[in-house]
C-alpha cells in the first residue's frame, strides 16, 4: 500500500511539474550589418546596470596550417597588446579602471572571442577598445616575443605541469586523421616547436586575413539604449576597412567508424591512472547533436548519471567519470564525445576501460527510459534558463546560435530542438557514434617516480 | 520630447556614412545612475534560523544556501577531514530517500543539491527552477536534520576522499595552498589539513556526534534568492525545518598563528616539475577591521587584477609567467594576504626577488594618485557586475552576515572604498603586507631550486607528503648507472666530424688507466666553427667524476670549465657559450646527486653499460658548463649495421634525451662496446669513427 501511495505521489509531483514546466524567456534582439560587413546583434535588457560587449572572429585553431599550430591562440594574446590609440599594457588598465570584471579572450577550434562585461555607463569604452584593435592592432617584435613567452608559460601551466590535462588538451586530438582533417587533429595550444617557429610577420598576415570586420560579429547585451549604441557602433566601427582577402576554406573530410584506436600514455604528473574514451560526433548543427548532448548528460552529468552510478558508486572503480562533449566549445566540424574516468586507488585501467565500454554499449543496445530522458531535458532546460541571468552569458548564447546554427534566432528555437529529442533518438545516436570502431581510447598510467 | 532625446533620435537616424569618426582617445564615462544594493528581507524562524530573502523575478530560478557553524575548525585532532566528510554524506541518503533516490529526485528536475565545508562553515546549497522550489527546501531539510550517514556511503566517500587527496598531491597549486596554510597559520585550526591517516581514522560514530552537536538551527543562516515571495519562502522553510531544535556549542579558543620575526622559505620538492609555484604571504587582521577597505585598495594596486603591478611586471615586462596576482582572504577568525605566481623553473629566484621588491615598495612608497584612483574606480565600478544575479546578491549578503560585518557594510561599501587615501593605503599595507616577516612557499624541483632560494632566505625542504627532506638528499631521483668498470679498457679512438657527408673537423678521445682510476681526454678541433677544445676528466676507480677541466675556444671565444666534485657537491666555475652564442660565466657551488655523471664524460662511460636490446637508463647528469643538474635518458631504440671510415659494425642505436640537444649514439653490439657514430637529430652533423 505504501508503495502504491508513493507511486501516486510521484505521479502527482510529475503532473504538477509538467503543468509548471518552464520555457526559457525569449531573448529579444535586433540585428543588422554595417556596410563594411561587420555583423551587429543587440539584445537590450535592463535587469541590472550591466552591459556586455562580445566580439567573435570566425577563426580558431581549425584555420591553422601545419608548422604553425597554436597560432590562433597566440594571436589572441596579441589583441591585448595595444592598437593605434591604446599603448602597450593599457588595454587591461582601461578596462579595470572602468570597473570591467571578467573581461578576457579565448580561442577554441572554431572561433576566437573577446568580451568585456562593464557597468552600463562604460559601454562606450568597451566598444571603442574593440573598434580600435579591429582597425589598427599594434604588432611589434617585442610584444610578440613577450606574448609568445606568456603562451609558453600558459602551456607549461595548463598542459605540461598538471595531471591528465595533456591527454585532454593534446592527445585527444589524435582521434582525427591529420591527413584527412588537419583542422581538428591538432591542439589549440600548439606545440612548443611551432610556437617557437612563429614570426612577427605571421601576426600581420593573420590579422589581415581573419580580423576584418566582415569576419566578425559584435554583440552588445544588457542595459543600453538601442539608438545610442547604434550611433556609437556606426561612429567607432563604421570606417574600419572591410574585407581584406577571403580566408581559405577549412577542409575536413574525417571519416567515421574507421576502426578502434588505442594507446597507452604515461602521465608523469598523475598519481592515479585514468581512462579516456573519445568518440567522433558530428558538427553542432547536425540533427543528431541535441540527442548527443542529452546522451552525454544521461551518461556523465551528475550523481545520478549512469557512469557515476555504476562505475563510481557501485563498482567503485573510478573516483569520477564525467562526460564532456566538445570540452572547448561547439564545432562546425566533427567533434568529440569524451569520457574521462579517473581510477580509484587499486583499480586497474583495463578493468575501468572495460566497465565504461559496457555502460556505453548498454545504451546502444537497450536505449534509455523516460525518466532518464526527462532528467536530461530538465538539466538542459535549467542550464538554458540559468544562462539567461547575466549579460555576458546571453551574448555568448546569441553568438553560438549565430555562428553554429546560422542565425541568432536559433537562440530561441534551439531549446525546442532539444525538447523534441526522443528516447529512440538517443538509442540511435548511441548506436551510430558511440561504438568502439569510432573511438580513441587512452589508457593513462601514472608514471612511477624513478 | 526633450532636446537631448531629439538629438539622440537625429543621430540614430543619420546614415552610417555621416557618423563622426572614432575618437583618438578613450571616450569618457557616461553618467552614473544611482544604484542601491538590491533590497533583501529578513525573518527569524521559530527555531532560531535566520532567513534572508533576496527577491528577484527576472528568471524562474530559486537558490537556497544554508550555512552552519560546522567547518573544519571543529574537527577533533587526528580526525582532520571530518567536517568535509559530514558535508559529503548529508546528500548521500537522508529522510526517506537513499543516496540514489536523492540524486535522482533533484537531478530529475534539473536542479542541484550539494554540501561542503570550509574552515568555519558547513554550507548546504540547493538550486531549482521555481516550480520545484518545494523539492529543494524538502531535500535541504532532510540533509540538515535527518542524514542517514550510512556506513556503506562512508566507505565509498572514504575511498573517493583518499583518491582526491592523491590527486591533490599531484597538483602543484593544491600543494602550494596546502603548505602555505600550514606555514602561515601554524597551530591555528586554519592551518590543519587532512591526511590519508586522519581520513582513515574517521568512524560513523564521529560523523553522528559531529552532526548532532554542530548541525543545529540556532546560529544557522538560510539565504533564499530568486523567484519567491517572503510568505512562500517562510512557509516552505517552516515546513522543511520543522521539528529541528538546538544550539551548537561555541568554538573553543584557537591557538594564535605564529608571528615570524623574519621570512623563511618552505620548499616543497616536486621532482621534475617544469614550473615553480610561488606563494608569499602572512596573516592580517579580522574581517571587521576598518583597515580592510584600504587593504582592499592596496591589494588592487599590487596584484588584484591583470592591470596591477605584479601582472604587468612579471608577465608583461619580464615574460616569466602566465599570471601573477595577490589576494586577501578574510575568514572570520583571522585573514591572510598572499601574492602568488607560477613561473618556469629557471626564473624562480628572479621572480621571487621581484615579488619581494614589489611587496616592500607598496609599504614604503606612496601610491601615485593616478594608480590609487584607477584601483578605486575599478573596485567601485565593478561592484554592479558582482551582483547581477540573485545568487550573487545572496552570496554577498551571506558573506557579510557570516563575517559579522556591520549592518550597512554592503550599502556603504562603495562609498568607503572611494574614501581611501594614499596614506591610509600605506598604513594598511604596512600592517598587512609583511614580505620580511612572513612565509614563502615554493613548489618545484628542489634539485634545481635549493641553492638559488638559499641565497634569498633560509630554506626548509619537504616532499609532497610533508616529510622533511635533507638538502643532501635532494638528489636527482635516478639510480646511479649500473656500470661495470671492468669493461673500461684503455683506448684511443679518433673520429671525423662530418657535415652533410663532408669532413669539418676531428675529435680524439682517449681513456687511460691511472693509479687512482681513469683519465678521459677529449680533443675537439672544428676550424669552421672556431672550436678548439681539450676536455679532461679525472675519474675514481668506480668511474665517478672527481675533476673536470675544459680549455679552448668555441666560435672563436675562449671557454673554460674547472669543476671539482667532492663530498656531494660540485665547486668551481665555467664559461661556455649560451643559447645566443655569448659566453656565460657561472660560479658553481651546489649539491649534486650521488652517482651523477658529468655531461662531458658520458661518452667515456658507454662501454661500461650493460648493453642489450630495449635497455633504458636514466642518468643523473650535472652539466658543468651551465652549473645545473638534470636527468637524461639513454634508450636503446634498435639494432643496425653502420659503415664508417673505420669499417662496418653491428651496432645498437641509442637515443640520448633530456639534455640541451638530443643525440643518437651507435655502439657496437660486441664488447668492448665501442662508440662508432654519433648523429645530431634534425641537423646534418655526424661524428664517425675513423680508427
Amino acid at each position: 500500500m505504501r508503495r502504491a501511495l508513493a507511486l501516486l505521489s510521484l505521479a502527482a509531483a510529475f503532473v504538477v511539474h509538467r503543468a509548471g514546466a518552464q520555457e526559457p524567456a525569449r531573448i529579444a534582439f535586433e540585428s543588422y550589418t554595417l556596410p563594411n560587413g561587420l555583423r551587429v546583434i543587440l539584445a537590450e535588457s535592463h535587469t541590472a546596470q550591466v552591459v556586455a560587449v562580445d566580439v567573435w572572429y570566425n577563426v580558431g585553431s581549425r584555420n591553422e596550417v601545419a608548422g604553425r599550430t597554436g597560432f590562433a591562440h597566440l594571436f589572441e594574446h596579441m589583441m591585448f597588446q595595444g592598437s593605434a590609440h591604446v599603448k602597450k599594457g593599457e588595454h587591461m588598465g582601461l578596462l579595470d579602471r572602468a570597473g570591467s570584471a571578467g573581461y578576457n579572450g579565448s580561442t577554441t577550434e572554431d572561433r576566437t572571442n573577446y568580451y568585456e562585461p562593464l557597468p552600463s555607463n562604460r559601454l562606450n569604452l568597451g566598444l571603442w577598445l574593440e573598434a580600435d584593435r579591429m582597425r589598427s592592432l599594434a604588432i611589434t617584435d617585442s610584444s610578440f616575443h613577450n606574448q609568445r613567452e606568456a603562451v609558453k608559460e600558459e602551456r607549461r601551466l595548463r598542459v605540461d605541469n598538471q595531471p591528465y590535462t595533456k591527454s585532454i588538451f593534446e592527445d585527444a586530438y589524435t582521434l582525427m586523421d591529420p591527413a584527412r582533417c588537419f583542422p581538428y587533429s591538432h591542439s589549440i595550444i600548439g606545440s612548443m616547436a611551432d610556437l617557437d617557429a612563429a614570426r612577427t610577420p605571421d601576426v600581420q598576415a593573420f590579422f589581415d586575413l581573419y580580423y576584418a570586420p566582415s569576419n566578425a560579429t559584435l554583440i552588445v547585451s544588457g542595459d543600453f539604449q538601442s539608438a545610442e549604441v547604434r550611433r556609437l557602433i556606426a561612429q567607432y566601427f563604421g570606417d574600419i576597412p572591410g574585407s581584406r582577402a577571403a580566408p581559405a576554406a577549412v577542409v575536413c573530410d574525417q571519416p567515421f567508424n574507421t576502426g578502434a584506436l588505442r594507446r597507452r600514455v604515461q602521465d608523469r604528473n598523475a598519481n592515479l591512472p585514468a581512462v579516456m574514451q573519445i568518440y567522433r560526433v558530428p558538427a553542432y548543427d547536425s540533427p543528431d547533436y541535441p540527442a548527443i548532448e542529452l546522451l552525454g548528460a544521461i551518461l556523465g552529468q551528475g550523481e545520478s548519471s549512469r557512469l557515476n552510478r555504476t562505475l563510481v558508486r557501485e563498482a567503485r572503480l573510478a573516483a569520477a567519470a564525467p562526460v564532456l562533449v566538445n570540452p572547448f566549445g561547439p564545432r562546425s566540424g566533427p567533434g568529440e564525445f569524451l569520457v574521462l574516468a579517473i581510477a580509484n586507488q587499486g583499480a586497474s585501467v583495463d578493468s575501468l576501460d572495460a566497465a565504461i565500454t559496457v555502460q556505453l554499449a548498454r545504451v546502444a543496445a537497450d536505449g534509455v527510459d523516460e525518466a532518464d530522458l526527462a532528467k536530461a531535458r530538465n538539466i538542459y532546460r535549467a542550464g538554458v534558463i540559468s544562462g539567461r541571468q547575466t549579460a555576458i552569458s546571453v551574448a555568448e548564447a546569441l553568438q553560438v546560435a549565430n555562428r553554429f546554427l546560422g542565425t541568432p534566432d536559433a537562440v530561441n528555437t534551439d531549446f525546442a530542438r532539444h525538447m523534441a529529442v526522443t528516447a529512440a533518438d538517443i538509442k540511435r545516436v548511441a548506436a551510430t557514434y558511440i561504438r568502439p570502431d569510432n573511438s580513441l581510447t587512452l589508457l593513462i598510467t601514472a608514471e612511477a617516480t624513478p | 520630447m526633450t532636446p537631448a532625446r531629439l538629438l539622440m533620435l537625429a543621430l540614430a537616424l543619420a546614415p552610417a556614412g555621416a557618423a563622426a569618426q572614432a575618437p583618438a582617445s578613450p571616450p569618457p564615462a557616461g553618467p552614473v545612475r544611482p544604484a542601491a544594493f538590491p533590497p533583501f528581507q529578513e525573518a527569524v524562524l521559530p527555531n532560531g534560523i535566520r532567513m534572508l530573502l533576496v527577491e528577484n523575478h527576472a528568471q524562474p530560478v530559486v537558490s537556497l544556501t544554508l550555512s552552519l557553524p560546522a567547518g573544519s575548525r571543529y574537527d577533533p585532532a587526528g580526525k582532520e577531514g571530518l567536517a568535509d566528510m559530514v558535508a559529503g554524506l548529508l546528500t548521500k541518503g537522508a529522510g526517506k530517500r537513499s543516496a540514489d533516490e536523492m540524486a535522482a529526485a533533484i537531478e530529475g528536475v534539473g536542479g542541484s543539491l550539494s554540501a561542503d565545508a570550509d574552515a568555519e562553515f558547513l554550507t548546504i546549497r540547493a538550486n531549482t527552477l521555481t516550480p520545484d522550489a518545494a523539492l529543494g527546501f524538502a531535500l535541504m531539510g532532510d540533509a540538515a536534520i535527518r542524514p542517514a550517514l550510512a556506513d556503506s556511503e562512508l566507505g565509498l566517500l572514504r575511498t573517493q576522499t583518499l583518491s582526491g587527496l592523491q590527486l591533490e598531491l599531484s597538483q602543484p597549486a593544491s600543494l602550494a595552498a596546502r603548505y602555505f596554510a600550514r606555514a602561515v597559520y601554524g597551530a591555528h585550526p586554519y592551518g590543519r589539513s587532512s591526511s590519508p591517516e586522519s581520513v582513515r581514522a574517521i568512524t560513523r560514530d564521529d560523523l553522528l556526534r559531529f552532526q548532532r552537536a554542530r548541525l543545529r538551527p540556532a546560529g544557522a543562516l538560510l539565504v533564499v534568492a530568486g523567484d519567491l515571495t517572503l510568505s512562500a519562502a517562510r512557509q516552505l522553510a517552516a515546513q522543511a525545518f520543522s521539528g529541528w531544535t538546538g544550539t551548537p556549542a561555541a568554538a573553543a579558543p584557537a591557538a594564535a598563528p605564529p608571528v615570524p620575526s623574519r621570512t623563511s622559505i618552505l620548499l616543497v620538492h616536486r621532482p621534475g616539475s617544469v614550473q615553480s609555484n610561488i606563494v608569499i604571504g602572512n596573516t592580517t587582521f579580522l574581517p571587521t577591521d576598518p583597515r580592510g577597505y584600504a587593504l582592499t585598495v592596496a591589494n588592487r594596486v599590487l596584484g588584484g587584477a591583470a592591470s596591477s603591478r605584479l601582472f604587468m611586471i612579471l608577465r608583461e615586462q619580464k615574460s616569466w609567467t602566465y599570471g601573477a596576482y595577490s589576494d586577501i582572504s578574510e575568514p572570520r577568525s583571522i585573514g591572510t594576504f598572499e601574492a602568488r605566481t607560477e613561473v618556469r623553473t629557471e626564473v624562480t629566484d628572479s621572480a621571487l626577488r621581484e615579488i619581494l621588491v614589489q611587496l616592500r615598495r607598496i609599504r614604503s612608497e606612496p601610491v601615485p594618485a593616478s594608480e590609487l584612483d584607477a584601483a578605486k574606480n575599478s573596485l567601485v565600478g565593478s561592484f554592479p557586475l558582482s551582483i547581477q544575479t540573485a545568487t550573487q546578491v545572496a552570496a554577498a549578503v551571506t558573506s557579510a552576515r557570516l563575517l559579522d560585518r556591520p549592518a550597512d557594510y554592503l550599502a556603504t561599501y562603495r562609498t568607503r572604498l572611494s574614501a581611501v587615501t594614499a596614506p591610509a593605503l600605506r598604513a594598511a599595507a604596512r600592517a598587512a603586507i609583511r614580505p620580511d616577516a612572513g612565509v614563502i612557499v615554493v613548489v618545484g624541483d628542489g634539485t634545481r631550486l635549493y641553492d638559488k632560494l638559499r641565497a634569498i632566505a633560509p630554506v626548509r625542504i619537504i616532499d609532497a607528503e610533508g616529510k622533511p627532506v635533507a638538502p643532501a638528499d635532494l638528489v636527482v631521483a635516478a639510480a646511479a648507472l649500473p656500470l661495470d668498470v671492468g669493461k673500461l679498457v684503455a683506448r684511443r679512438d679518433s673520429f671525423a666530424v662530418m657535415v652533410q657527408g663532408r669532413p669539418f673537423g676531428a675529435q680524439l678521445s682517449t681513456l687511460e688507466l691511472t693509479d687512482s682510476g681513469f683519465r678521459y681526454t677529449e680533443e675537439t678541433h672544428i676550424p669552421m666553427a672556431g672550436v678548439q677544445q681539450v676536455t679532461t676528466l679525472d675519474l675514481d676507480k668506480a668511474a665517478g667524476v672527481r675533476h673536470v677541466v675544459q680549455a679552448g675556444t668555441a666560435q672563436g671565444k675562449e671557454t673554460r670549465i674547472d669543476i671539482v666534485y667532492a663530498g656531494g657537491r660540485a665547486r668551481g666555475s665555467a664559461a661556455t657559450p649560451g643559447k645566443d652564442g655569448t659566453i656565460q660565466t657561472v660560479t658553481v657551488d651546489t649539491t649534486v646527486a650521488a652517482g651523477s655523471v658529468d655531461d662531458n664524460g658520458i661518452l667515456a662511460l658507454l662501454p661500461a653499460l650493460p648493453w642489450k636490446a630495449g635497455a633504458r637508463w636514466t642518468i643523473p647528469v650535472f652539466m658543468s658548463g651551465q652549473g645545473t643538474a638534470g636527468q637524461m635518458t639513454l634508450a636503446v631504440s634498435g639494432a643496425d649495421s653502420v659503415t664508417v671510415p673505420a669499417g662496418t659494425f653491428a651496432v645498437y642505436r641509442a637515443e640520448l634525451t633530456g639534455g640541451p640537444q638530443p643525440l643518437t649514439f651507435f655502439v657496437t653490439t660486441a664488447a668492448p662496446h665501442r662508440l662508432v657514430k654519433v648523429t645530431v637529430p634534425g641537423t646534418p652533423i655526424e661524428i664517425q669513427l675513423v680508427k
